[in-house]
Formats: structure tokens, C-alpha cells, sequence
């Protein structure tokens, strides 16, 4: 009975910014951190906290230190801080009425700031105001019926960085994404006051969306946000103007089955989907625009092949 | 006993109908129960005792049991409880410790049958024998339990719990004589009704108050309970010991737990405060809810399964005073929007992937590259078996290592180390990072450095010998060849490979994409696929060719995708080359700098006014004298660093970038170079290249790059002397008004590199201290420190 078969399923698992450690979160309420140098998986942590299934997990940039978010079925967002190699609370965040289903952290260049969705619906904004305090804004009614992934945009500068005045903080557009059970992905932007408001609304699937990951800016600045819904349909979202208001999807791919996941290589070329069927497979941008996947031959992309970049001879 | 609970169901009859709906109760509800017909309810609480059929659509409210001018402490009830045996008996435990039966069956208004005040305090819980009709048991505050036969005026026997207080009584479904108790203090005790004196048994079961038991009605040794400690725990109490068989986690303090009939897994709990729902649990599944019922907006205090052979009509009783009726088909399923997969791209392109084990499994066993050679396995498992999520049947946690992909990012690293970027001259830089490139098997980068010292480094000072033995097998082609090779003949044949490849199906994004940049490039695919006809392609150009012919149709070989703007553009410097005819490739770029900044206008002016298609004429008889103008490919090595940066190769854009410095960077706008630096000393920085992002930041030609060397590096510097801060950016301190840095072997002040001994603080200028500790290892100043410097 004790190895009864539903006990401690992972929802998320992520590496940190050096690729040195992998967070992961399960039902069992645990938070785990291992140490994944070398090939190895040394368990380096156990965090307890939280009174639910744990549904994801974010690292913060290491500038900040070593910070772990993570939210949960208890309607809680736990911020976790390694201090002298021992990993203990360090804010606990209560502010939502359901579920909290995603936490993101915004890029470093802004402070610490932690996005999280809930499934009340709504978005909820920390910010590290120093001294152990935070400062919370809350974007009521989000998604109806609640919200399920928040990604933000990576950091961009609106002009040149020269034409800052020196010593001054640059003025970043601060946005983000936001995916929900209303089928909408919202983008989120932060305006002069430091009000958050919707500037765009994402229409194209037709049941829950699951998952968003804006694309990492590294080479063009076009902004791309991948999406990826219950209705099976991955959509890759570009915008290429630089006011940011016409998006324009394209379907990179209808699954069989509910996709949960996507993710960004980190130079934004090669995305990966989960699906329900368990399956990870690898897309990736072809010339012609075409997202080809390069990684499953049976799925039904007939005659595409693997692209065979560099790099491959030293790997094997 | 089973015939008899089975004739009560079989009273209920019929299959219940109705739909989830909630009626407004005058006052906060403490307790329900439900009438063995399955068509009546009581709700029982402070102010409130009233019965109500449950109808189709709605309840109706069918009497009122608080009767009587002034309202009596008696009818405060904390938990009410209704015969399963008989329709007319009810029972209701009161806050002051009153136990009280009510009989529906007398005629006049007020139902109150008897009155047992023989509890103290609060009686917690009141329940009936399943079984035996005269038996009621009753728990209290006080910490007693006392069971009355309804045919007598008072208690047959008190049950002593040696503790606090009684949070929950339940009798045995499958055992006539047992009962099992909840205390405060945690623990569970079971009681047999013939023994007064101790009980049979006693288990903690929780951390802090047990608030709730139920047996389970078909498993009859199972016992459920629930605690503050946010537990339900399911027992196997058959055994000698209490045996736990499944622990439920909830959310909140779990106030009542009901077993959910024909579902053997199954048990409904609410919370006591802070969470208003109710929750519906598969035991087997601890942590997430089967369902969930949202509708209460206040504490939801008792509930109650609406027949006891019926699994989807839930009654509910709440402090926001509403009764409902929950259908289990209307629950929303939390489980349902549980993510069962985590996934997340590893910095060093490996995948972290967590699912269900059961698919990974198959996922792993299945082969799903039979059908391409060259890549026979994808997903390499690195999963360690002593990882600790091995044991587990559900759900694993996978590292997968990408490889062919592109996703590893191994060459980024060994890239970044091996490259040099300055110090030499840009042909020996060239080299080296084509070297460096080939080694790590990347050709095609390996080929554009190539190409780029070709086409920048004078071929007067390069043997050809050298070039070709540093090209490789496909890429001997001399400096003389470059300048005339035909682009005529390559385009072709360029475009014949890229309709092979895509009649193969090879998405090859890098073949592909061929624009103008890119068939400077020879492709390492090509290279291999194509075999040795390629290069020939590219290579054996006319040396003597009609350079008229090379000029004139340059225009239609642009890739279709590039902007008309591409001819006259290249046109600017080579019409310089008419005015003054060009001493070097340095001095000549130089004089094309300025029209190319200040505008083709200004450019234009400067001229003389020739016409355009002599203008190139004469333009390729410069260039058989000579070469081409470095510039004529800054057009291409523009689009070709565009093109790897698309590519996400941002540190090839980089590289080249600061290699060529001068060259090129006119060509580019200042925010896209901006953007690329950050990017790479991001990328650097994440791999923990800080030596390598050092040197970048300082390599780079944009300010605001530049000065993030400057912007973090703060040193607080002390007086030698007074040993206090030093305050102002000068030699001397504030203080004590001298010169804090002096060299203790020459006695000046240091600018520059100072060292000192970490003992003794004295030190000086870098050479006077290694000179002097040559000699001597004591200290220059005389403080008779034997010094050391590490």
C-alpha cells in the first residue's frame, strides 16, 4: 500500500541559470533541489512548506542569491533562500483565493519580481522591496476561471542603452504573458504609474491554455511567445513591429492530445513541447519559416530528418 | 445487523433524482442529517432546528422544531443526528450539554421526547446504534462519553476518556458492541459498550485534535479520521495495532469526514475555517482532490451523503446559513487541471522531464529512430538509478541529454574559451578561431573565419601555400581565385543544392538558407553530402573571367529576399576606387568611411559625375589590377552575421564582430550590436565565462557595453596611516594629510599597481617590492614584518 501508485507525482522541474541544479516540485508538498554536475543527481535539499501538491518552480537570477519560487495547490507562493548552504523559507505569499498554478520571475535587470498565476483568476506581482519585504499587486479577474502560465518578456530597452543618462536605471517596458481556461493568452504591460494593464489579447485556441514561454532575445530582436492549449495546438506567436501590437500566430503543431508544456532553448532556436502522451519533441525553425520537428520522425512530419548542426561530431 | 441496514436502503428506493441546488437558511447551520428516506433533511444549529423535504428542484421547508416563546439554551444545537431505523427519532446534542430527543410522531407541536442533562459542557456529538433502536451514545467537552437507553430517564454507562475533551463518537458498523471516540489530544480510542471501566484500544492518530471519525460502510474495519493537522488518515482497525493504510493531505483542518457510498476509495471532508469547500478525496490519490464543491461562501459545518447507497448527491449545511445539494457530476475535478508534466530546457541543451512513469517507461522502451541512421538513439537516459524517484510506480523525473539537435551547447562553451579575439593580427585571428572551430567540428564557422581573412587580410602578405593548407580539403580557394571567382557559375549550382536538399526533405535550415552572405559559406553539409563537386563550384572560378559579367549580373544573384538597395550600396566604394586609386585596403577603408555614414547624398557630391554603367567598368579594371575593396563584402558579412545570430548563434556574430572591429561595424546598426553583446555576455555569464565576458566587455566598441566593466566594482580604500576611509578620490588622505599609497621602497606616491603585505599593510610600487624581496624577505618599511605575498 505504501507504494500505492498515485503518490508523489512531479509537476515541474527546472534547472537553475547555471545548469547546475534541478528544482523539483510534487504532490507529496515536497520541493527538492539536486545537484545535477557531472551527470549526477545528489539530493541537495528537501524543502517542506507547503500544505499541497506543488505545481511549479522558478529560480531567480543569481545576482539576487540563490532564490527558489514555488506555488501550489494551498493557494500559497513560498519564496525559498539558500543562506550558508541550508535552504529556508523566506516570504510566504497568501494573497490568492485558489490554486496558484504558475510562478515566473521577471529578468534580473528589473529587481526581483515574481509573477503568479492563480486559478482565481488572478495575477498576482511581487516585488522585493528590500529588507525581507515585499510589495504585492494583484491583477484581479485576469482569466476568468483562472489563469495557468505567466512568462515573461525578456528584457528589452526601448532605444539604445547610450541614450540613458549614465548612473540612471534604464527604463524598461516591463511585460509579460499569461495563458488561461478562458483559451485567451494575455500580454501584460506595465505602465507609467506602475499599473499592469492588458495590451494584448492572443485568440486562437479553442480550450485552456496550458502553457506560454516568450522566447528569449538573443540575436533579432522579434519578440515570440510559444503557446500550447488542451486543444492539442501549439501556436508560435511573432511580432515584429516595434509598437508590439500585431501578433500574428502560426500553428506549429496539432497534437493528438493535450499539450502541457513548452520550452525555449536558450538561444530561443529550438522549442520543446510535452504532451500528453508523454512524449518531448524537439521543433525547430526552418528557413521557409516552417517549424519542422527534429527530434520525433514518427510524428507524422513524414520526410523530415533531424538537422544535423554543429557541434554534433564533438558530442558523440 | 447487515439485513436490517439493508432493508433501511431498500426503504429508500427508487433512483434519487435532483440537481445541485441550495436553499437560505434563517440562521448559520452547526450539523444536518439526513432522514433514512433520503427525501428529508434537519439542519441544527445555534438558532436554528428545522426539517425540510428535499424536492426535485428545491427544499421546502416542512417544520420547525424550535417552538416555545422564549428560545432555550437546550435548543442550541451542536450536532444533530437522525435515525437510520427510525423515520420519527432524531436526536440533537446541545451547547450546554443538554442531550435531547425528539419525537416526530407526537402530535403536538413541540416534537421534544427527553432530556438528558447530565454532561457538563458541550456535547460535541450524539449518535444513534446503527442497529439497536434505544441506543444513543453522546460525546462532550468534558471529556465523557455516556450512552442512554432511550426507554430509561438517564445514562446506562459513562465511558471516562481520560482526557480532554470528545471531539467525535461513532459506532461500529461492523462490530455491535465497539464505538470508536476522538479526543483533543490526538488520540483515537476504542470502546467496548459492555466496559465502562477502559477502553479496548488507544492510538494517536493525529497531531493536535482528532476533529472527526467515520466507518467505512463496507470495508467495516476501516475507520477514517480527520485532525487540525490538515489529515485524514485511513485505519485498518481488524489488526492487533491500528494499522494506517492511507494518509489524505488537505488543505486545511479537516472538521468532518463521510465515507462516499459504493465508492471504496472515496470520502468527503470540510474544513473548520479558512477553506469553505468540500472536497471529495480518492484515499489513493493523497494530495489532490477527485472533486471539489465551490458553492459555500462560509464555513461549511456539516455534510452528509443524501442516501447511503447513492455516490452523487452530496447535502451540505453551512455558516453562510444555505443547505445545498451538491451532484458530484456538477464538482469541479481538480485532478483534472493537475499538470502531470514538468519540462525545462537545461542550459547546456539537456531536457528535464517529469512525467508519468508508466509513459516514460514506454517512451524509452520505444525505438523512434529506426528510420534514420544517423541518429540511432535521441534521448539519452542519463537517469541514475539511486536516484530516490526510481522507486516510485507514478511519476519520474528524467534528464535527458539532446544531442544531435543543436541543443547541447558544449561547443559554446569550448568556443568561447579556445577563441581569440585581439592581440594579433586579424589573418592570425582568423586562423586561429578556424582552427579552433574546425576542431570542435563546427565547418561551417570554420569556413566563414576562413573566408573572412580572405577577404580582409591583404594576399600580399599571405602565401598562398599557407591558405590552402588551412583551409581544408573543400575550401583551397587562393585570394587570386576569390577575387574573380564567378558568381555566376556558383549561384547555379548553389540553387540546384538547395532544390536537392529539399526534395530530399532534409530541413537543413542552414543549407537553406542561402541568401547573398551565405554563398561566401561553404556549407559543411554540403561538404558531406554533396561530395567533391561542390567546391568546384565555388572555387574554380575564371581567373582571367569577364569581371564585367561578374558586376553586371551580381544583381540578379541577391537572394530574392534582399533589398534592392544591395547594388548601389557596394557601388559607393567602388567608385572611390576611381577617384583614388587605392594604396591599401586600410587607408581605402578609411576614405569609405565617411560617405558611408554621412549619407549617399553627401556621397554622391563628393564624385564626379560618372555614369554608372561605365563607372563599373572601370571599377573591374581596378580590380583585376589589384583586389576588391574590402567593403565590397561588407554587405555580406553584414547579412552573414545577421544570419548566425537568427540562427541563435550569437557568439559568431559577436566574435566576428570585434575581430573585424572597424570593418564591419559601420555597417550595422548600433542597437543590433548593442543587443548582440548583451545577449553573448549574458550567454557567457550564464555559463560562468566571466574571464571570457570580461574580455568581450572590454573588446567591445559600444559604450554601453563597455561600461558594465565599470558599473559594479566598487574599492573602498583605507588610509595607511590613520587607517580610516579614505573620503576623496585623491592621493592624500583627508585626515591626517598625507599621501596614503607610498611605495615603502621608493618613498613616492603609487599610481598604478600597488601591492602590499597583507601583514603589515606596507607595500609599494609592483617591480620595487619583487626587487626587493629578492634580497630580503623582511618588510622594505622596517616594521620588521617578514612579509609575504601571495
Amino acid at each position: 500500500w505504501l507504494a500505492c501508485p498515485f503518490q508523489k507525482d512531479t509537476h515541474d522541474a527546472q534547472m537553475d541559470y547555471y545548469g547546475t541544479r534541478l528544482a523539483t516540485c510534487s504532490s507529496d508538498r515536497s520541493v527538492k533541489i539536486f545537484d545535477v554536475r557531472n551527470g549526477g543527481q545528489i539530493l541537495i535539499a528537501d524543502l517542506r512548506g507547503h500544505e499541497g501538491p506543488v505545481w511549479q518552480v522558478a529560480w531567480a537570477h543569481p545576482m539576487y542569491g540563490n532564490i527558489l519560487a514555488s506555488c501550489s495547490y494551498d493557494r500559497k507562493v513560498i519564496i525559498w533562500r539558500e543562506e550558508n548552504g541550508t535552504w529556508e523559507k523566506s516570504h510566504e505569499h497568501a494573497g490568492h483565493d485558489s490554486s496558484v498554478n504558475s510562478v515566473c520571475w521577471a529578468p534580473h535587470d528589473y529587481g526581483l519580481i515574481l509573477a503568479c498565476g492563480s486559478s482565481d483568476g488572478a495575477i498576482s506581482l511581487l516585488t522585493y522591496t528590500g529588507e525581507g519585504q515585499w510589495e504585492v499587486k494583484k491583477i484581479n479577474n485576469a482569466h476568468t476561471i483562472g489563469c495557468n502560465a505567466v512568462s515573461w518578456a525578456p528584457a528589452v530597452v526601448p532605444g539604445s542603452l547610450i541614450d540613458q543618462p549614465s548612473g540612471q536605471k534604464p527604463n524598461y517596458i516591463k511585460k509579460f504573458a499569461s495563458g488561461g481556461c478562458d483559451n485567451l493568452i494575455k500580454l501584460w504591460k506595465e505602465e507609467e504609474d506602475g499599473q499592469w494593464k492588458e495590451e494584448q489579447k492572443l485568440e486562437a485556441h479553442s480550450d485552456w491554455v496550458r502553457d506560454v514561454a516568450w522566447a528569449p532575445s538573443i540575436g533579432l530582436p522579434t519578440s515570440t511567445i510559444a503557446s500550447c492549449s488542451q486543444d492539442g495546438r501549439v501556436f508560435i506567436w511573432t511580432c515584429d513591429d516595434a509598437s508590439g501590437n500585431t501578433w500574428s500566430p502560426k500553428l506549429l503543431h496539432k497534437f493528438n492530445d493535450v499539450v502541457w508544456h513548452v520550452s525555449w532553448s536558450i538561444t530561443a532556436n529550438i522549442l520543446a513541447v510535452s504532451g500528453g502522451d508523454n512524449k518531448v519533441t524537439l521543433w525547430k525553425e526552418s528557413v521557409d519559416g516552417q517549424w519542422v520537428c527534429i527530434s520525433d520522425v514518427n510524428k507524422g512530419q513524414g520526410s523530415v530528418s533531424a538537422s544535423v548542426t554543429e557541434g554534433q561530431q564533438n558530442e558523440q | 445487523m447487515e439485513k436490517m441496514s439493508r432493508v433501511t436502503t431498500a426503504l429508500g428506493g427508487g433512483v434519487l433524482t435532483g440537481r445541485t441546488m441550495h436553499c437560505h437558511l434563517d440562521a448559520p447551520a452547526n450539523a444536518i442529517s439526513v432522514c433514512r428516506d433520503a427525501a428529508q433533511v434537519v439542519v441544527a444549529g445555534r438558532s436554528i432546528f428545522k426539517i425540510y423535504a428535499i424536492e426535485e428542484e428545491q427544499f421546502v421547508e416542512k417544520l420547525n422544531l424550535r417552538v416555545g416563546r422564549k428560545p432555550s439554551l437546550n435548543l442550541s444545537c451542536a450536532d444533530v443526528v437522525w435515525h437510520q431505523m427510525d423515520e420519527n427519532l432524531l436526536a440533537t446534542a446541545a451547547t450546554n450539554g443538554v442531550v435531547v430527543t425528539w419525537n416526530l410522531g407526537r402530535p403536538s407541536r413541540n416534537k421534544q421526547d427527553q432530556l438528558f442533562t447530565e454532561h457538563k459542557r458541550t456535547v460535541n456529538k450524539v449518535c444513534f446504534h446503527p442497529t439497536e433502536a434505544h441506543v444513543l451514545l453522546s460525546g462532550s467537552q468534558d471529556g465523557f462519553m455516556k450512552c442512554f437507553d432511550l426507554r430509561r430517564k438517564d445514562s446506562v454507562s459513562t465511558f471516562s476518556g481520560q482526557s480532554e475533551s470528545v471531539r467525535d463518537v461513532q459506532f461500529s458498523i461492523r462490530d455491535y458492541f465497539t464505538f470508536a471516540s476522538t479526543f483533543e489530544n490526538g488520540n483515537v480510542q476504542l470502546w467496548d459498550i459492555r466496559r465502562p471501566d477502559r477502553c479496548e484500544r488507544m492510538f494517536t492518530a493525529h497531531n493536535g485534535p482528532v476533529f472527526c471519525c467515520d466507518w467505512h460502510p463496507e470495508d467495516r474495519g476501516w475507520l477514517a479520521t480527520g485532525g487540525r493537522d490538515k489529515m485524514v488518515k485511513v485505519w485498518d482497525m481488524t489488526t492487533h495495532r491500528a494499522k494506517e493504510m492511507h494518509c489524505v493531505q488537505t488543505i486545511a483542518s479537516v472538521a468532518r469526514v463521510k465515507w462516499r457510498p459504493e465508492c471504496r476509495h472515496h470520502l468527503a471532508t470540510c474544513s473548520m475555517m479558512v477553506d469553505h469547500n468540500i472536497y471529495v478525496w480518492d484515499v489513493r490519490r493523497p494530495f489532490v482532490p477527485a472533486a471539489m464543491f465551490e458553492e459555500h461562501r462560509d464555513v461549511t459545518t456539516g455534510i452528509a451523503w443524501r442516501h447511503p447507497h447513492d455516490p452523487s448527491f452530496l447535502l451540505s449545511g453551512s455558516k453562510d446559513s444555505s443547505l445545498c445539494q451538491h451532484l458530484f457530476r456538477d464538482a469541479s475535478q481538480p485532478v483534472e487541471r493537475a499538470n502531470p508534466e514538468g519540462l525545462c530546457y537545461g542550459l547546456f541543451g539537456d531536457l528535464a522531464f517529469a512525467a508519468k512513469e508508466s509513459l516514460v517507461a514506454a517512451e524509452s522502451g520505444r525505438k523512434p529512430y529506426t528510420g534514420d541512421r544517423r541518429h540511432p538513439i535521441f534521448f539519452k537516459r542519463k537517469l541514475d538509478p539511486a536516484e530516490p524517484f526510481a522507486g516510485l510506480a507514478s511519476s519520474a523525473l528524467s534528464v535527458f541529454e539532446t544531442e544531435p539537435g543543436g541543443g547541447a551547447m558544449r561547443w559554446f562553451v569550448d568556443t568561447a574559451e579556445r577563441y581569440a579575439l585581439a592581440g594579433r593580427p586579424l589573418a592570425e585571428l582568423c586562423d586561429h578561431n578556424a582552427k579552433v572551430a574546425r576542431e570542435l567540428g563546427r565547418d561551417q564557422v570554420a569556413q566563414t573565419w576562413t573566408m573572412l581573412r580572405t577577404i580582409y587580410c591583404s594576399p600580399g602578405l599571405l602565401p598562398t601555400a599557407n591558405l590552402s593548407h588551412s583551409m581544408g580539403k573543400g575550401g583551397s580557394c587562393g585570394l587570386q581565385l576569390m577575387n574573380s571567382f564567378n558568381l555566376k557559375d556558383m549561384a547555379p549550382g548553389l540553387g540546384s543544392e538547395t532544390r536537392l536538399d529539399r526534395s530530399k526533405g532534409d530541413a537543413r535550415s542552414d543549407t537553406v538558407l542561402l541568401d547573398s552572405s551565405a554563398t561566401l559559406i561553404t556549407n559543411e553539409d554540403n561538404e558531406e553530402t554533396e561530395g567533391s563537386d561542390v567546391p568546384a563550384d565555388y572555387l574554380l572560378g575564371d581567373v582571367e573571367g569577364e569581371d564585367d559579367e561578374l558586376y553586371l549580373l551580381d544583381p540578379e544573384h541577391t537572394h530574392p529576399e534582399e533589398p534592392e538597395c544591395v547594388l548601389p550600396q557596394e557601388a559607393f566604394p567602388l567608385r572611390h576606387e576611381i577617384v583614388d586609386t587605392p594604396p591599401g585596403p586600410e587607408h581605402l577603408q578609411d576614405k569609405a568611411d565617411s560617405p558611408h555614414v554621412s549619407g549617399s547624398e553627401a556621397d554622391v557630391a563628393s564624385l564626379a559625375p560618372v555614369d554608372s554603367s561605365f563607372s563599373l567598368l572601370s571599377v573591374s579594371h581596378a580590380l583585376y589590377d589589384s583586389r576588391l575593396p574590402p567593403d565590397f563584402f561588407s554587405m555580406l558579412v553584414r547579412d552573414m552575421l545577421h544570419f548566425y545570430a537568427e540562427q541563435g548563434d550569437v557568439q559568431m556574430a559577436v566574435s566576428v564582430l570585434i575581430v573585424l572591429g572597424e570593418r564591419v561595424r559601420k555597417d550595422i546598426d548600433e542597437q543590433t550590436q548593442e543587443h548582440w553583446y548583451t545577449s553573448y555576455i549574458d550567454l557567457l555569464q550564464r555559463f560562468r565565462l566571466w574571464n571570457v565576458s570580461n574580455e568581450v566587455v572590454k573588446l567591445s566598441t559600444s559604450r554601453a557595453v563597455s561600461c558594465l566593466n565599470q558599473a559594479s566594482t566598487t574599492l573602498h580604500v583605507n588610509c595607511s596611516h590613520c587607517k580610516r576611509p579614505m573620503s576623496s578620490r585623491g592621493w592624500v588622505c583627508d585626515r591626517c594629510h598625507r599621501c596614503a599609497s607610498m611605495c615603502a621602497v621608493c618613498h613616492h606616491v603609487v599610481k598604478g599597481l600597488f601591492v602590499w603585505c597583507q601583514g603589515c599593510s606596507h607595500g609599494g610600487h609592483l617591480q620595487h617590492i619583487m626587487k626587493w624581496l629578492e634580497g630580503s624577505s623582511h618588510c622594505p618599511a622596517g616594521c620588521g614584518h617578514l612579509c609575504e605575498y601571495s
